[in-house]
């Protein structure tokens, strides 16, 4: 399913989007597989998916830890395109990649984008991939028909935002403070008013992601925005967890917990 | 001359902006404020006055006899081993710290490996009154304890950094993870030719120097240009400072010396040799990285040289065949410290002492011809390493 289809379809439905992040591999391969199809059961509209590397300098610690974990378990692209293979039919919710760029570009773009597409995921963002090293990147994904998200933070001027607006498919991933993913308070006055300006030169669903981990910032998030993107939050109840019993139950009630609009 | 970075920054294919969108803001300032301080008459002044006063520039363009009576061949050394705080990083330092009062930033922070850098940038924040911290991985801080201590003697933070290998490439993580957090007030004083554009055209300026100096000095020695210049190469800030500046001057040959570790195909820091093309810390260039793309650990006696990627310009360099770039074992390196501290009763810095040892291989086949070497720094740093190594046999 496409990003842009799940959107109209909430729309329709009056609702915001929630969307989860977890790394792929973490706390291993196996483990991935239930914990998307979880998140799926747990109501989550859209999963972001993380390829772990080894050097992740916008990420915090509880996602440094996670995808360091997940390499040494031999996380890589090849385990899941073919773990996706597997989940064909079951995941019917829309998957995103999230990847920073050496990853992809050591893989090869359009050998990447290919088996994205074989096994049905919708698009991707690079994390270090600006918009103006982005020319080649955006069309070969228009080739895969993968929808590109890219992110615009606080200090992302108006003429820039533009321009990031125009190349961006699915949604506009908005980063809600200057810094990097992990627990943070929001300032949700400035947030309001930074989503109004970028409404007014963009029809795209704006989703704001970043410090995002609890119920309630999840709904004040809702109330400003079209979706809420909680990781390291999600991640940190996985690391406290999954090593006891009923960790998926648990994990289900967790999400679900987070993500009732 | 070739004009590159072009506008976007890029040497050829090589370099670029790749970095998260919160950066982008303040790489366009860094940009705008650079451009300005090269036409301000006052920058400029300030900036010659620190470099001849504070640092103790030009620096001496000695004659080796010694060596050069052993090598058979005539070896001229680049004393930026001289200069305040014991190697070459100074001179980026200064010119970074005055872009960044330039800019109105109340704090610096910077990564380092030897912890060359990190004193150097301690010494100018120390000099102009501004905070400073320092990441440090905490393997470097464990062999660099003298560096450590000097840092803290001069009022920097000295971060230790515990994530990846616990050293150099993961000090610049933990430096861009600050910068992305406090980029308003905070200026990411970087220490070699690498990083997102404008860093590695702004280092390998103020680094262009060495090569300056030494361009006139030896046509006043020698009444022509050298053969060779040769220096090592870990990001590639001291090498590209001499090289540069000859980039015309097609006859004279440079020579890169990258740090061969164990040796190849095993753990070693030669990201031009052994590296594929891949995208590290902002820029495009080689990275020694594994076949899904994860950047490897790079190993080297020399802390200094401990890299697993190399500045894009030596990219560059290498793709158009300008330079050729070598490499020299940690033991050999060793033998170079020794060789130097013994011919001409000068320590040299162990990341100098792989160019040093090159030496002894150029001249089997450059009998007479003439070399400039650059010493980028000194080897009291390095005392407690080749102590340890020497109990070692």
């Amino acid at each position: 399913m496409r990003i842009q289809d799940k959107f109209e379809q909430l729309k329709k439905k009056r609702k915001k989007a929630f969307i989860a992040y977890v790394p792929f591999g973490y706390p291993s391969c196996s483990h991935t597989k239930d914990i998307l199809l979880t998140l799926q059961e747990a109501g989550v509209d859209i999963i972001e998916l993380g390829i772990p590397f080894s050097d992740p300098l916008a990420d915090g610690p509880i996602i440094q830890d996670a995808t360091s974990l997940a390499l040494k378990h031999g996380a890589n692209p090849d385990k899941l395109f073919s773990l996706l293979e597997d989940l064909k039919g079951s995941l019917r919710i829309p998957l995103v990649i999230m990847t920073y760029y050496n990853p992809l570009l050591h893989y090869g773009m359009e050998r990447f984008f290919s088996k994205m597409k074989k096994v049905n995921i919708s698009g991707l963002m690079v994390v270090d991939l600006p918009i103006e090293e982005s020319k080649l990147y955006t069309k070969c994904a228009a080739k895969y028909d993968l929808e590109t998200v890219f992110f615009i933070t606080p200090t992302t001027g108006l003429a820039r935002a533009k321009k990031i607006a125009k190349a961006s498919k699915g949604f506009i991933y908005y980063v809600s403070v200057t810094g990097i993913t992990g627990p943070k308070d929001l300032g949700y006055a400035a947030l309001k008013k930074d989503i109004r300006k970028l409404k007014e030169i963009s029809r795209l669903p704006i989703c704001v992601g970043f410090g995002i981990h609890t119920p309630k910032q999840v709904d004040q998030i809702l109330k400003i925005s079209d979706g809420a993107i909680v990781g390291s939050g999600i991640v940190k109840f996985i690391a406290d967890h999954f090593r006891q019993d009923r960790f998926l139950p648990r994990f289900k009630n967790f999400v679900s917990s987070l993500c009732i609009k | 001359m070739q004009k590159v970075p072009d506008k976007k920054g890029y040497f050829g294919q090589f370099g670029g902006k790749f970095i998260p969108e919160t950066l982008s803001v303040c790489l366009e300032e860094l940009e705008g404020a650079y451009r300005k301080a090269l036409k301000s008459k006052k920058f400029k002044a300030d900036l010659d006055y620190l470099l001849k006063d504070y640092a103790g520039r030009p620096t001496a363009l000695y004659y080796a006899p010694n060596l050069s009576k052993f090598l058979g061949m005539k070896v001229y050394l680049k004393r930026e081993d001289l200069l305040h705080t014991g190697a070459h990083k100074i001179n980026n330092s200064l010119g970074q710290i005055l872009l960044a009062k330039f800019m109105g930033k109340e704090r610096i922070i910077a990564e380092t490996g030897a912890g060359q850098h990190g004193v150097s940038v301690a010494t100018v924040a120390r000099l102009f009154g501004l905070d400073c911290d320092v990441y440090m991985g905490s393997e470097d801080i464990e062999r660099q304890k003298m560096n450590v201590f000097r840092m803290k003697v001069l009022g920097a933070r000295v971060i230790p950094v515990e994530s990846g290998s616990k050293t150099l490439k993961d000090a610049c993580n933990d430096a861009i993870r600050d910068w992305v957090t406090n980029v308003k007030n905070t200026y990411y004083l970087i220490g070699s030719v690498v990083g997102p554009h404008p860093y590695p055209l702004i280092v390998r300026d103020f680094q262009s120097v060495i090569g300056k100096e030494t361009k006139r000095q030896i046509l006043k020695k020698e009444k022509k240009l050298p053969d060779y210049l040769v220096a090592c190469v870990g990001g590639g800030s001291n090498s590209i400072g001499l090289f540069h500046p000859f980039f015309d001057d097609r006859k004279v040959k440079f020579i890169g010396v990258e740090a061969a570790g164990y040796g190849f195909k095993k753990a070693n820091a030669a990201s031009l040799i052994e590296g594929e093309v891949g995208v590290l810390h902002g820029a495009k260039s080689y990275v020694l990285q594994d076949k899904f793309g994860q950047i490897k650990n790079a190993h080297s006696v020399a802390p200094g040289l401990d890299y697993p990627a190399v500045g894009p310009e030596h990219a560059f360099y290498k793709s158009i065949k300008r330079a050729s770039y070598v490499g020299v074992e940690d033991k050999e390196a060793i033998e170079g410290f020794n060789l130097l501290s013994q011919l001409e009763g000068v320590i040299p810095a162990l990341e100098s002492a792989h160019a040093i040892f090159y030496l002894k291989k150029l001249a089997k086949k450059a009998k007479g011809k003439m070399a400039v070497v650059c010493l980028s720094g000194r080897g009291d740093k390095d005392l407690e390493i080749v102590q340890a190594h020497t109990k070692k046999r």
